[in-house]
This record gives structure tokens, sequence and C-alpha cells, in this order.
């Protein structure tokens, strides 16, 4: 809660507005029994002008209701869109702030369904509170007291109500909350089972499993049907008891009012009111009740949105404004790094040292797991090492500002990602005031020229979303475009060019070799083959530097290399690799 | 109108097998109403007797007669009609909630029997968030109206008749100043629920537009992370946010509205009755004592008239979602199923082998993909498909196992049209290895063993060890009871094709199709599938979808497939030595992308 309370004070206005309106619509709904009761007095003594004069504050009674009703709901909705739309506001730019560590932390996923998802939550909490949480306890009191002011002797009569709405609707409501989450959970099983059948339903015809798949979902689905059935059964109990025991009060009531009528005639004019009082008791509780556990959803919400709040990125940028690389020769530099992921138990990098010269052009070779990636995203700084440095040009990675070291560094992952916009759009934000012929030099350069050319809109071609109008290998040549539009002082190329024929990929070697003669390019390799020519290649074991040196001297001093090397050139078609 | 009579048609099929206990619930509920009505009358009476008994015994010469004896009987009426409806609105509910629970347990399974049966085509055309939505929103639509809304929409639409029936008996002039604000106040209803709908769809757009931003950018965090992007994302973020900031309000304020408006509505009808009750009495139109009873009894009713109609107001976009989602299911439901020709012949076993001949086929009629294809397959040997992308490779997969039929031409198994098969007999002899590995959530075992869930231990595990994949799965802590989902990622890509290929192997397939993977996996994983698919492929008459050289080479036949036509044919070498479009292929190292 404590995290809504800034978001809060900045509509003071608005809230004063809720509270008052909200004050008032309770106020006019404990009134009107009352008015009633003045009325059936009027009604006894036959006082004519009594009964038009509150005849008529009656009517102005539920007009005043309406425009109450009205206005606290217009509050409560400025309210609450303002305080979700600044939250999320916050929460988006703390997501904004953080590194690849905290994202991987708390996975994509989680953060879209803290997004979305939680700020609905708080939305409908935000709301409620506003226009139950005030009216609820105002009523509950309002309409206890005016009860016994109405006829005090019945006090234990609302007592006695109180208790047994009260323990009713304890044990339902928490029942209630039970089941309607194991409910949940099982609505989510059966609509799993589903889904897997949709997107396996080649599977599942090719092996004739449709009778078994119907036969499992049958077991989700009856599992979902006794758990509506118990949540069923007991709605059907608690609302004729509910109505059981208002009944029952109002009986109660009329019998001991009518018992001692004869000590106290006003009380003839009273039972109406009473008995109103009694209703507005126990809608005040049901509601109430109903409002907690709602609440209880919303508060989970918003625990999961804090724990995102609270989170402070794990890297923090020197915020220097000084272009401190830009001015340097961008020779890279790793000394005696050490990397361990979060929560893992080895280090992923064990004492690395090396040094790359600007200009060169670099391949990182290595088995799956070997660090390979982990070593480039360090050049990056999307992640610190554990010990030892990094710097470029002499200056280590920490003091550089984050503008200055994404315009030094360049790095294309793995899995190509595109956004929904133009092919100009995606281009652009590897280098926003990207000029056209920039961007026809870069998609030349990686070979996307060609497939551009043939849309009728080139640049302006739209990409869908989850780049769905593109093939693999187009979204990676687009990648590596984006990557090298700013003409970046060093390029990192992590496995990007895996969807592409060899023929392409060759063609997007040789054009960056004499395009990006100045750059330092880096790249992850799987393929021996994509290497051969590179400057200095470097050989990792299990996180371990364990050669460095171009391709032939590594034949000669690198058994690592050696391995990977023949087991490549064994596989059928390695020859092909010794042609390249 | 005919769409509306098509979505009761969806209801009354599935509720029609209870059609006893519905007529019960009705009855139940007119009882119940019927006794929910006739107490505020004896409230009133009570209140009448009570009140003749004060003037009773105030006047010294009545005092000693005056007696509380009527006020007891209406007590004691009121008592049992509380009870009657109590009881009667117990019993009835209880009923509802089960046929509820059975009828939509029924529609759920009803709807997933059905798109089993249906055609690979439907679900090639149709998007599985679309298909999805059956369940997760039309079924849902229904199943919240079903609890909340139809029955209580009967029971309300009673009560409704009930009470304005009792309050014409009682009195005409009260009567007509209960209902004549009525039309009125459905349409200040309609009025704001109209601009309720409009303006929470409005919502609804501006937020699936952020939430798709969302989801777009939050996924591709690690992109906007190395561009540096982060304030260029916040202030795209921020447009659209203030957007909904804008449509949120609306949306939020007239549905907001309603509540306290008919609320508001209900006590100012009830003010009015009360006013002019009262005037009534005043100017003596009715007597003191009467009118008092009066009086109460139309509080009470004035509060039940008003009931239904504020419920079947909120009641409304709940009923008008559960018909589209009938409307829809229904459609569903007529879909064309797959034709098992149940009477046809059972293949029991490839003997000769597998051919094409002359096939056309096209998805949509307009637009044939191939052009006439001749492949003959004989026992035992392998057909190595290859070409680029959209050249119709995996259309010819999709024909084998019937997914789909040809427009002309036949494909044939031992000489016999496919057509004439029984389909699972059909498919029983063809086993897939299809490009994406599909895994269900459960088990690795129950994963191995999808095709074949009577096999043994062993020969699961003899299936796992040919795949290659028996040991990573013993080294797993839970081994075979390995749990493996969407979410965890316990499997490689690799080793889930390894597992779809233990799969395969387990059923023991005569015909085998494989549609190789494209996606990169290291080295060794690679070496490990390669020899997997030996193993599958040893002994059986294959047909491989191949994007990568070493599988092709050891072809009996290469099939090059361009634009739906075979433009070439002929073993590797042969291929090689024709220096024609496979040999450009092979020299450019393949992967068709």
């Amino acid at each position: 809660m404590i995290i809504l309370k800034p978001y809060l004070k900045q509509n003071f206005a608005a809230i004063i507005g809720a509270i008052f309106s909200v004050a008032i619509l309770a106020g006019s709904t404990l009134w009107q029994p009352r008015l009633l009761q003045t009325i059936m007095k009027a009604i006894i003594a036959n006082n004519r002008s009594q009964v038009y004069q509150y005849g008529i504050q009656l009517i102005v009674l539920a007009i005043i209701g309406i425009i109450a009703g009205i206005a606290s709901t217009f509050f409560s909705a400025t309210v609450a869109q303002s305080v979700t739309t600044d939250l999320r506001a916050a929460l988006y730019r703390k997501i904004q702030s953080f590194s690849f560590g905290n994202i991987e932390k708390f996975t994509a996923g989680s953060l879209v369904v803290r997004l979305i998802n939680d700020m609905n939550q708080i939305l409908n909490l935000v709301m409620t509170m506003l226009t139950q949480l005030l009216r609820i306890p105002i009523l509950f009191i309002g309409a206890f007291i005016l009860g016994i002011l109405t006829i005090p002797r019945l006090w234990w009569i609302e007592i006695l109500m109180i208790v047994l709405i009260l323990s009713l609707s304890g044990i339902v409501f928490s029942r209630m909350g039970n089941l309607f989450g194991k409910f949940q959970k099982w609505l989510d099983k059966m609509n799993t089972v589903a889904k897997e059948s949709m997107q396996g339903i080649r599977v599942i015809k090719s092996f004739n499993q449709e009778e078994n798949e119907t036969k499992k979902f049958a077991t989700t689905a009856n599992e979902l049907k006794n758990l509506n059935l118990t949540i069923g059964y007991l709605f059907s109990l608690m609302i004729p008891l509910f109505m059981l025991i208002s009944n029952f009060m109002i009986l109660m009531s009329v019998y001991f009012i009518g018992e001692k009528i004869a000590s106290h005639p006003s009380d003839l004019a009273a039972i109406a009111s009473f008995i109103s009082y009694l209703m507005q008791l126990m809608f005040a509780i049901i509601i109430g009740a109903m409002t907690m556990t709602m609440a209880s959803r919303g508060m989970i919400a918003l625990k999961r949105v804090k724990e995102v709040l609270d989170t402070n990125p794990d890297i923090k940028f020197s915020d220097t404004k000084e272009k401190k690389v830009a001015s340097v020769n961008a020779d890279i530099e790793l000394a005696n790094v050490s990397f361990a992921y979060p929560n893992a138990k080895e280090l992923t990098l064990k004492k690395i040292s090396c040094e790359i010269n600007a200009g060169d052009f670099v391949g990182i070779v290595g088995s799956t797991g070997s660090g390979k990636t982990t070593l480039a995203q360090l050049i990056a700084r999307l992640y610190d090492p554990q010990d030892g440095h990094v710097k470029i040009g002499g200056i280590d990675l920490k003091d550089i500002a984050e503008k200055d070291l994404r315009e030094t560094v360049s790095f294309v992952l793995q899995k190509a990602i595109l956004f929904s916009g133009t092919i100009e759009d995606n281009l652009k934000q590897g280098k926003h005031n990207a000029t056209d012929d920039d961007m026809n030099w870069a998609i030349e350069v990686a070979q996307a020229k060609e497939f551009i050319d043939g849309y009728s809109d080139g640049l302006k071609h739209r990409i869908e979303e989850r780049s769905a109008n593109l093939s693999g290998g187009q979204k990676q040549r687009l990648s590596i475009a984006r990557g090298i539009v700013g003409k970046p002082k060093i390029l990192i190329l992590d496995d990007s060019t895996s969807a592409l024929d060899a023929k392409s990929e060759k063609k997007v070697q040789q054009a960056l070799e004499t395009q990006l003669k100045e750059s330092t390019v880096i790249m992850i390799a799987e393929k021996i083959s994509s290497v051969i020519k590179a400057d200095k290649i470097l050989v990792l074991d299990k996180g371990e530097l364990v050669g460095t040196g171009t391709h032939h001297e590594l034949l000669k001093t690198s058994l690592v290399y050696q391995e990977i090397y023949n087991a490549q050139l064994s596989k059928v078609g390695g020859q092909i690799n010794e042609r390249i | 109108m005919k769409e509306f009579k098509q979505s009761i048609g969806y209801f009354k099929h599935y509720l029609a097998p209870y059609w006893k206990g519905l007529l019960f619930i009705i009855l139940l509920t007119v009882l119940s109403t019927w006794a929910q009505i006739q107490a505020p009358v004896y409230l009133g009476k009570a209140m009448t007797s009570l009140s003749k008994y004060l003037i009773a015994y105030m006047r010294p010469v009545t005092h000693a007669t005056a007696s509380l004896t009527d006020f007891h009987n209406a007590l004691w009426m009121i008592l049992w009609f509380y009870l009657l409806s109590v009881i009667t609105m117990l019993i009835s509910s209880l009923l509802t909630s089960r046929i509820n629970a059975l009828s939509t347990n029924k529609m759920q399974r009803g709807l997933f029997k059905k798109l089993q049966k249906m055609t690979i085509k439907y679900f090639d055309s149709h998007q599985d968030g679309k298909i999805l939505s059956l369940f997760t929103s039309d079924l849902d639509n229904i199943f919240n109206a079903m609890n909340q809304a139809i029955f209580e929409l009967i029971s309300q639409i009673i009560l409704y008749i009930g009470v304005i029936w009792m309050m014409f008996s009682l009195n005409v002039k009260l009567a007509i100043a209960t209902v004549i604000s009525t039309p009125f106040v459905i349409l200040i209803a309609y009025f704001i629920i109209r601009k309720a709908r409009y303006y929470i769809d409005n919502q609804q757009d501006e937020i699936s537009k952020l939430n798709g931003y969302i989801n777009e950018q939050i996924n591709g965090e690690k992109i906007v992370i190395t561009n540096g992007l982060q304030k260029k994302s916040i202030a795209e973020f921020n447009t659209l946010n203030e957007k909904v900031r804008k449509s949120t309000f609306k949306g939020q304020l007239y549905s907001g509205m309603l509540f306290p408006v008919m609320q508001g509505l209900s006590l100012l009808n009830l003010a009015i009755v009360i006013a002019y009750g009262s005037w009534l009495v005043v100017n003596g139109n009715i007597a003191e004592a009467t009118g008092l009873g009066l009086v109460v009894t139309f509080v009470q009713y004035s509060q039940q008239y008003f009931q239904p109609i504020t419920q079947i107001t909120s009641m409304y976009s709940m009923l008008q979602l559960a018909l589209t989602g009938a409307k829809r299911l229904s459609n569903v439901l007529k879909q064309p199923e797959e034709k098992v020709n149940a009477l046809g012949k059972k293949l029991s076993k490839i003997e000769q082998g597998v051919k094409l001949s002359n096939v056309k086929f096209g998805y949509n009629e307009n637009n044939e993909i191939l052009h006439g294809i001749n492949i003959d397959v004989k026992k035992g040997k392998m057909i190595a498909l290859v070409g680029p992308t959209g050249s119709g490779k995996t259309t010819v997969m999709n024909l084998l196992n019937r997914f789909y039929d040809v427009s002309k031409g036949n494909v044939e198994f031992d000489g016999e049209d496919v057509r004439n098969f029984e389909l699972h007999s059909l498919r029983k002899n063809v086993g897939i290895v299809l490009q994406d590995s599909i895994l269900f959530s459960g088990t690795i075992a129950d994963n191995i063993k999808f095709g074949l869930p009577s096999a043994t231990d062993e020969q699961m595990i003899e299936a796992a060890k040919k795949a290659n994949i028996h040991e990573y799965i013993e080294s797993l802590p839970d081994k075979y009871e390995t749990i493996v989902d969407d979410e965890n990622s316990v499997l490689s890509v690799g080793q889930k094709q390894l597992l779809s290929i233990a799969r395969t192997l387990l059923t023991d397939p005569s015909f085998l199709i494989l549609d190789e993977a494209t996606s990169n996996v290291d080295m060794v994983t690679e070496e490990k599938i390669k020899k997997a698919m030996d193993n599958v492929i040893a002994g059986r008459t294959s047909f491989v979808i191949a994007h990568r050289l070493k599988t092709i080479v050891e072809a009996d036949e290469i099939v090059v497939l361009k634009d739906g036509l075979v433009i070439e044919r002929g073993n590797h070498k042969q291929l090689l030595a024709a220096k024609g479009f496979y040999y450009n292929l092979y020299v450019n190292q393949m992967v068709f992308e």
C-alpha cells in the first residue's frame, strides 16, 4: 500500500472529493429510513403539511443520492486512472533501467505480466478502495447507530444479526477464496491442455491419439466440474442462509415491537425503518466481505509490482557527459576477468586475460557452454565481471557513460529480434539520426538489399508483430544491418549469421572487411569455417581461455581447437568447409 | 434474429437433457417468488392489525377486548412464507448449480472432442490463439452467464411479473405510481450501458495497444539495452500510456456509474411511492390503519420491483457475450470433420511402397502449389526431398498421411489410393517426425509413450537408447519422471528433437516421414541427432524433407522440388555431376532460408 502513497498524494483534491461524495452517498442511504419513520409518524398524526414536507424531503434526498453517486464514481475514476497510469509509467521506467541480469532474474514474461495483469488488478483495487472501502464502514456504523436510535430496546437483535452474518460470511468467504484459487488453477490447466492439443494437432493425429487426448481433457474438465459443483453448492447454501437470517431478524423485530406496542406506541411508525437498518447492516457486511476477497487479489498484485520497483539495476553507468571512448583508439583489454551468473554455483568465465587490437577481426570459438557469449557480453558491459577489468582504449568500462559505450560497441544478438514498424524504424534503432545513405549502406553490407529492393515500399516496408512476415535469414540480415548502421568502433556478432547460407555469410564477411575496415569485429562462431580468416581466434573451453592465435597457429598449438576442427571436418560435407 | 436462433439452439442442445430438472427449477422459482411477494402483504397486514390494536387499546371502551391475535396470525403467515421461499430457493439453486456444472462440463468436452475430429485444414487456417479463445473467452463467457445470469434472468422475470400482479391487485393507484417511471429508468440505464460499452471498448482498444507495445518491448529488452534505446522506449510508452489514461477514465466513469444511478433511481422511486402513498392516506382516500400497512407493503414492493430492472440491466452485457460465444461455438460444431472412412481397407503393413502419381494440390482452389508431382518410393528405400522455402516440400508430407487430400492425381500405398484406407490404420503405419518438436506437458515417459501408451518401460528405454537420449534422461534427478512443459527448460531444442524421434521409434511405423529441423544445435547434439535419425530410418521406407547435407547424401533418391514441380532427381553423385540446381544448393551448403 505504501508504494501507492506518492501517487495518491498527487490526487489529493480528487480523493477528498471522492471521500466527500461517498460520505454523502452513504449518508443519504442511511437517512432515508429515518425520513420514512417521520413520514409514518406524520401519517399516524394525520399531519398533512408535514407529510408533504417530508415527502418532498425524501425525493430531494434521493436526488442528492444520485448526484453523490455519480460524483463519487467521477472522483474515484479520476484517482484510479491517474494512480495506475503513473504507477505503470514508474514501473516501466524502472524496467528500462534494468540490466541483462535484472531482466533474466525476473524473466521478460513475468515483467510483462506485472505491467499488464497486475496493473489491472491495481486499477480495480484503487477503484473499490475509493468507492467501497469508505462506504462500507460508514454504512455499517451508521446503520448500527441509527437502528439503535430508532428502537433502543431492540439493540440485541442488531448484535445478534451482526454476529450471525459475520460468522457465516467469514466461513463462506474464506472457503470461497480457497476454492476460487483452486478453480483458477484447474481452469488454467484445462486451457493448457487445450492449447497444447491445438499446437500439437499434427502429432496427435499422426499418432492416432485423438481419443486419448479427449480423455485427458475430460479428466481435467471433470476436476473442474467437481470444484464447480462445490462452489455452486456453497453459493446455493449461502444466499438462502443469508435470507433466512435476515427474515428471522425482521420477524423477531416485528414480534417484539408488537408485544410491547402498548407501552411504546410510537414504535409503530418505526418498524419499517428499523427493518431497513437491519437490511443495510446485513448488506454492508456481505459487500464488505466480498470487497475484502477482491482487495486481497489487488494486494498480491501490488506486492509483485513493489518487488520490481524495489529492485536496483545491477549495472550503474558513470554519468559523465564527456565522450571518453570516442576519442581514443579502441583496443580492448581483459585483465584477469572472472564471471559467474547470479545464483550459479560455478564460474562461467575463469581468469581470462587477453588483448584485442583495434581494427582486428577476432573469432571466438568453443563448444556450447564454454562461455563465448558471456565473454562478448562483458565487452559490451551487459554484465559486470566479479573479478578483473574490462578496458577499452585503456579506460575501464565502469568509467564510461552508457550512451558513449553503446555508440562505440554494437552487439548483434544471437536471436534476431525486430520490432513491429517499418524496416527504417528498426534500422534507426542502431543510429537514431541515420540518413538514407547510412541505411542503404548498412543493408548492402548485411546482404539485405536484395530482398528489401523486392518490396515496392523499400525501407518503408512494414515488419509485422513477431516479424511474422520475415524468414529467419531475413531477420538476421536486418539485425546485422541495425548493428552496423552506426559504424561502431567495435562490432560484436554473436553467432548472428547462423541462419544465412554459406554464400551469403561469406558475402557479409567480405563486406564487413572492406566497408568496416576501421572497426574491430568480434565474431562468435559455431563453425570454424566462419572465422578461418580471423586475425585472432580465441578458443574457450569450460570458461577458460585455452588458445589464442590465427587458424594456422592454433592448428599447431591448441588441442581443443584441433578437436573442434576435426569434428567439423569429419562431418559429411566437411570438405565444403575447406573449400570456403 | 437468425444468429439469435443459432445461439439459443446451442443452449437448447446442451440443456435439453435436463428438461425435467429445468422444469422443476421453474416450478420452484414460481413458488419461491410467490412466497416472496406474499410476505410483504402479511407484513402490511401485521402493521395494520397492530395499528388497529393500538387504537382499540387506547380507547377505554375497547381497551379490554383489544387483542393481538390478528397480529400473531399475520406473523405466523409471514414465517411460513419466509420458510417456503427460503426452502424452495435452496432446492432450486442447488439444482441450478448442478445443471450448470454438468452442462458447462459437457460443453467443454464437446468442444474439445469436436476439435480433435476436425481437419488439419481448419487448424491451418485459424490461428491457435483464435481457437484457444473458444475455451478461454467464449466458453468462459457462457460459464459466467450460466452461473450468474441465465437462471437469474428467469427468476427475476418471474419476480417482476409477480410483483406487478400483486401490486395491482392490492392498490391500483399505488401500483401505477410504482411502475410509471419504468420506461424512463430503462431509458437511462440503456443510455449509460451504451456509453459504458462504447468507452470500455475504447479503453480495451487502447489497453491492448499498450499491452502489445509492452509485450514487444520487454521481450526485446535486450535489443533495447544493447542499442541504448531506453529513453526512446519510455517516450513511446508514455504516449500510449497517456491514451490509456484518458480512455480508462471514461470507461470507468460510465461503467461505474450504472450501479449508483440505478440505486439512486430505486430510492427516488421509493420516495415517490411513499410520498404519494402518504398523500393518499392523509387525503382520506384510504383508512389510516390500512394505509399504514399499504405504505409498508409498497415500500417493500417498490424495492422488489426495482431489483429485476437493476439486475437485468447489469446482466445485459454478460448475456450478450454468452450469446455471441454460443454462436461461435455452434459454428465450430458445424465444421466438417475428418473422413475416417471406417469401413475402408485396413492397412496392416506396407509391402511394396508408396507412390505419388501426377499429384496436384492447392490449399485453396485458386492457388495450386503442387503442379503434378510423381514420386515412387520402393519398400525400404529412402527418398530425400529438397528445395527452397515455398517449393512444396511440406505440402507433400501433408498429403502422405492425409492431413490434406490431393486435388488431382493419387497418393498410393501398395498400389491402393490412400483415400480407400481406414484413416487410423493408415496413420498407424505412417510415422512423422516434425520439424519443430512438439512435446506435451507431462513427464518424459508420457511423451515418449505418447503414440503407444500401452508400451512397457523396457520398450520406452529401448526407444530412448536408439534415439540417443537415454543417457541424458538418466542424468536428470527424476529420470524418466522428469516433468517437461513450456516454461521449464530441462530440454534443449536438440534434445526435444531426440525425444520426438524416440516417440516415433516406439510406435515402429513401417513408413516414415521426417521433416528435418533447421534450428541450430551444437556439434555434439547434431551428431546425436544424426545417429538417431539413422536408427529410425534403418529398415523403413522413408521420406526425408532435408535441410542439411548429410541426410541427403545417403538417400537412395533425391527429389529436388522448386515452385511445385520436380526439377531434378537422382542420387547425390548423379545430381552433382549434372551441375544443376542441386549442385548450386550443395555448394552453398544448404539451409534454405
